[in-house]
């Protein structure tokens, strides 16, 4: 199957594209100005009068309404600019856990799901004009591609969701730092990851983004088995990033570990608004175009 | 604290590993713990950081619950009994045992262990109550003794036969037990358990005792119980009421394999004839073999009132069958007469010997009723007859016939008469005929004679009565028989049938009956059925297959018919053939036999002899085998109105003896042969499949007498069993409580950790 197949998941793509359809202008505003551009745009649709109140921008009254009527009034544009999407996928080891197939239902993996919502993402984004850039780290960058606008960019994004693993713990503070360094210019970064591992450092990396006028998008993927711990029957958990290891009967610490888990992602949600970032907890269980849907109606209520 | 006795102290031992059981399962689970790479192992890190303690205690918990569990079953299954003060001292911890000790005679197999002990069957059996007895004197807590054998239970009123009532186990009565051990012996008697259970079961019933034991010691026979739904249903009531039952088997075991062989004499009895004075009578004895092989040149050794005659060689008793061997005995003397058979000593002695007793008169009176009202002399039916029975000194019969008329019938008594003939009667009043069939309901014969003077008419209306009269069968009226058409070789006119009283004359071609010719016969209505007439016999036919000679039970009695002449008026059959005498002799004993059959008694019969009021004295001597030691019994009011006195039990077999006193002064005597009952000669175990389908749902415990533990320390105090069970029970919902809390349960979602191997 062709990678670009396998990450785009072509029924859920489908979905999307009628859905899409379906709520076209909803889409645009999202992917084309569901964020308050920090610089202007080429093209600048009037939208409305409003009455001048102190502090505005002396440039945006218009002096022919002053001339006519005496009163200040200020023109409002409605911007639309060409988006800058970077989509930063955690690809450390934790990203690894996947429900075998033969344990039920087929689910994707964490980093099969994390890697098909930033191709979908990748694609709706493109589809629409807007440059889509995609770096992979773990405790450094791993692979990355500049932000395009031209459609057929997508196959680089795919190839640098490609990239091989490497199995290695996640170190957020210095990957988001030398990114926010390294953008050229002021965009939307999504993060695709599970947060887990450097708690601080996702954070602290945050606010370097925001502090360089980036829009943030936590995009938080976590896999159903991590969110309800149904596990049953004498096991040994082993860490895929920490060292250590328990033995134990799970339904035993599964409220314990319920709870840690909670207090985790309160933090989690808590902190990322107070990135001023937009957070969405996905689940893998959860179909992917549903995953998506949510998200943009999330963002276009947030854009009125 | 007294530690608790086990009833099943192995099934303990066996058990004990088991309760290890759930350690070693939780031990090879931590070796075999499925193995998850998981993500999120911070939080489960955390999470047990925080429930380590909890989680440990609630495992330990479980583990011991678990433990507990097993130990419980374990427990339980052993039984156990715990012996305390307090309860002795409530009665909780009082123990009663019942032992029942079987004394039939087949107790007395005296077949050796094969295992080396010695004594038989009783002896195994008296050590194994005296063992019972010992744990039990050694045992903790109050435990009372009652001790009863079969035959004295059998007898008794409810608790009387009891050797030992119940009492507490002293060591005064542990010594009386041993004395009454020491003196007994297997009994005569062919007692079955019922009575001894049902006594028992008295005893055991209500009370507070904690721990109530019947113990059973006895053979087992087959006989006793393999249909033994009686006694089942006594020991499953026991076993209800939670009496614990042990039945103890004192048959020896690894003998040889033919060891239950036994040979019983089994019959010893007159086999026809006339018991009087100078007569040859015919004896006979048969003797049964219950052995798996054959008995060869087995001797009978014969007495006769004390003095040994020539006995008889049997050369063959098939294996399970009966040899029957006859042997002649002449009286010289009238009176009771004694005549004992004895075979060789074998495994049970108790039916290796029988008694006969018979009453031997001067001459035995019979009486012919003529129905000539002239009376024809030497031409008459009873002149024939007569001749017959007694044919003069120089044959001598025992019999007497007494010639009389048809009212003879009501002013005489019959019952003084061997035998009734009723020769050609034109008719009988009705006094007549009830005295007629009173005798013969009282177990007397009657014979009818046919002939000229009988009217079918009134016989049918008086005499058979539609099948409820004496007469077998309806008259239709004299026919004569056709001479034969076939002259140079002629059917005889008369044919013999399969009876005893004609055996005489069967065979091919019997020349004497081959002369007999038979003219003219009274006909039996076309319209009778004989299928219909219960009981009903030919003994003799025509040639043309009419009957002659027909017979019928009536009452105790037997009625025979014969349709034609005694005198030689409508046949030959009297005049000069031989045969005819042997026929009438054949026939008299036939019919004599039920009237001359001796009481059969066994021990454990009452022995009673009635008594004339005004003529006998009160006092009866009755004197007992084997040494004629005398009881002076005083007659009482017997349910008839006449006097009667009795033994209340024949305890021993033999010839007992009724001597008394009439008021003339003289001396009278009655003798009476008392044997063992020949069935419980069979040894056939029961064997234990058979045991236990006879007690289908009844707890019992069955041990062999030489691997009996009885255990008897255990069976004292309070059984734990039910206690046991009920903690057993809030132990494993405990057990499930927690497990459910602690979320040990399998939920019904997919659980990924079970598949969740890397």
């Amino acid at each position: 199957m062709p990678a670009s197949r396998r990450y785009l998941h072509p029924d859920a793509i489908a979905r999307i594209a009628r859905l899409e359809l379906r709520a076209r202008a909803v889409v645009e505003g999202v992917l084309a100005g569901l964020h308050r551009s920090p610089y202007k745009g080429q093209s600048v649709e009037f939208l409305q009068h409003r009455e001048y109140v102190r502090g505005d921008d002396l440039r945006r009254v218009d002096w022919k309404v002053w001339g006519r009527q005496d009163r200040l009034y200020v023109k409002e544009f409605e911007e639309e600019t060409n988006l800058r999407l970077t989509l930063l996928v955690d690809c450390s080891a934790s990203m690894d856990y996947a429900r075998p197939a033969a344990a039920g239902p087929p689910a994707l993996g964490k980093y099969d799901y994390a890697a098909t919502l930033a191709a979908s993402l990748a694609w709706l984004a493109l589809s629409h004009g807007d440059a889509v850039g995609c770096t992979l780290f773990d405790d450094h960058v791993r692979a990355s591609v500049p932000a395009r606008t031209k459609r057929s960019h997508l196959s680089s994004v795919v190839e640098v969701l490609e990239t091989p693993r490497a199995g290695r713990t996640t170190a957020f503070l210095p990957v988001l730092r030398s990114l926010a360094e390294t953008l050229p210019r002021r965009g939307m970064v999504a993060i695709v990851s599970d947060l887990l591992g450097d708690r601080e450092g996702v954070f602290q990396g945050l606010q370097f983004l925001r502090k360089r006028g980036h829009d943030l998008l936590v995009l938080h993927v976590m896999d159903d088995d991590e969110l309800e711990f149904p596990f049953q029957g004498p096991t040994r958990f082993e860490g895929l990033e920490l060292p250590d290891h328990i033995n134990c009967n799970p339904r035993a610490l599964r409220e314990g570990y319920l709870a840690a888990l909670g207090e985790f992602l309160a933090d989690v949600r808590t902190r990322a608004a107070a990135a001023r970032s937009d957070y969405a907890l996905i689940r893998t269980g959860e179909p992917l175009d549903g995953a998506l849907v949510k998200l943009l109606s999330r963002r276009a209520a947030l854009a009125h | 604290m007294p530690l608790p006795s086990f009833d099943f102290l192995p099934l303990l031992w066996w058990g004990l590993p088991f309760v290890a059981a759930p350690l070693v399962i939780h031990l090879i689970n931590l070796l075999r713990y499925r193995k998850v790479r998981f993500a999120a192992l911070e939080f489960l890190l955390a999470s047990q950081r925080k429930y380590r303690t909890r989680v440990l205690l609630k495992q330990l918990l479980l583990l011991l619950l678990r433990t507990a569990a097993v130990l419980g079953i374990v427990l339980a299954l052993a039984q156990p009994r715990w012996q305390t003060s307090l309860g002795a001292f409530l009665g909780a911890g009082r123990t009663v045992h019942v032992v029942l000790l079987d004394d039939s005679f087949s107790m007395g197999d005296a077949a050796p262990d094969g295992q080396g002990g010695d004594g038989g069957c009783f002896d195994r059996g008296r050590k194994v109550v005296e063992r019972i007895a010992g744990e039990l004197a050694g045992g903790s807590g109050v435990q009372e003794l009652a001790f009863g054998r079969y035959s004295a239970l059998a007898t008794g009123t409810a608790g009387s036969g009891f050797d030992l009532g119940r009492q507490p186990l002293t060591p005064q009565v542990m010594q009386q037990l041993r004395e009454t051990l020491a003196d007994l012996s297997p009994s005569f008697g062919d007692q079955t358990p019922l009575e001894p259970l049902r006594q028992a079961a008295e005893l055991l019933a209500g009370g507070g005792e904690s721990s109530r034991v019947l113990w059973l010691v006895s053979d087992f026979r087959a006989k006793d119980w393999k249909r033994a739904d009686d006694s089942a249903s006594v020991l499953r009531q026991l076993a209800d009421t939670g009496v614990e039952l042990r039945l103890v088997d004192c048959t020896a075991t690894g003998g040889p394999a033919d060891q239950a062989a036994n040979l019983t004499i089994e019959r010893l009895e007159l086999a026809g004839g006339v018991p009087a004075t100078g007569v040859l009578v015919p004896i006979e004895v048969a003797v049964r073999n219950d052995g798996e092989t054959p008995r060869r040149d087995v001797l009978v050794e014969l007495r006769e009132d004390g003095a040994a005659r020539p006995g008889l060689r049997i050369e063959e008793i098939p294996a399970g069958g009966t040899a029957t061997r006859r042997f002649e005995a002449r009286f010289t003397k009238a009176g009771g007469h004694v005549v004992e058979a004895r075979i060789p000593t074998d495994t049970v002695v108790a039916d290796n010997r029988r008694t006969a007793t018979i009453d031997v008169v001067d001459r035995v009176e019979v009486l012919l009723v003529d129905g000539d009202p002239q009376g024809s002399g030497t031409a008459g039916d009873a002149f024939y007859v007569a001749a017959a029975l007694a044919p003069g000194a120089g044959a001598p019969t025992g019999l007497r016939p007494r010639i009389e008329p048809p009212r003879a019938l009501t002013t005489l008594d019959l019952s003084a008469f061997d035998c009734v003939w009723v020769l050609d009667v034109e008719r009988l009043d009705q006094p007549e005929i009830a005295a007629l069939e009173a005798y013969a309901r009282s177990g007397g014969g009657v014979v009818f004679f046919t002939g000229p003077r009988t009217q079918a008419e009134i016989v049918n209306r008086t005499l058979h009565r539609d099948g409820e009269g004496l007469f077998p069968v309806p008259l239709a009226g004299p026919v004569d028989l056709l001479p034969d058409a076939n002259a140079t070789d002629p059917v005889p006119d008369l044919v013999a049938e399969e009876h005893p009283a004609v055996a005489v004359l069967s065979g091919q071609r019997n020349p004497l009956l081959g002369a007999v010719r038979i003219e003219r016969t009274m006909a039996v209505d076309r319209g009778f059925d004989a299928a219909s007439a219960a009981g009903l016999r030919r003994l003799l036919s025509l040639r043309n297959g009419a009957a002659v000679m027909v017979e019928q039970p009536f009452g105790d009695g037997l009625v025979v018919a014969v349709l034609t002449t005694a005198a030689p008026v409508w046949n030959n059959w009297a005049r000069g053939n031989p045969s005819w005498v042997v026929v009438l002799l054949e026939l008299e004993s036939h019919l004599a036999r039920i009237r001359r059959r001796a009481a059969a008694l066994e021990v454990g019969d009452p022995v009673a002899v009635r008594l004339e009021q005004g003529v006998d004295e009160i006092e009866v001597d009755f004197s007992l085998p084997p040494d004629g030691t005398l009881v002076r019994q005083t007659a009482a009011a017997a349910p008839g109105g006449d006097l009667e006195a009795r033994l209340p039990a024949a305890v021993a077999p033999g010839s007992y003896a009724a001597r008394w006193r009439r008021l003339d002064g003289t001396e009278q005597e009655r003798l009476f042969a008392v044997n063992v009952d020949p069935g419980e000669g069979r040894l056939e175990r029961v064997g234990r499949e058979s045991l236990d389908r006879t007690l289908a749902g009844v707890s019992f415990r069955y041990d062999r007498a030489e691997s009996l533990q009885p255990q008897v320390g255990s069976l004292a105090g309070v059984s734990m069993v039910r206690p046991l069970l009920h903690l057993l029970l809030a132990v494993l919902v405990a057990e499930q409580l927690l497990a459910l809390r602690a979320s040990y349960h399998a939920t019904r979602a997919a659980a990924p950790g079970t598949t969740g191997r890397r």
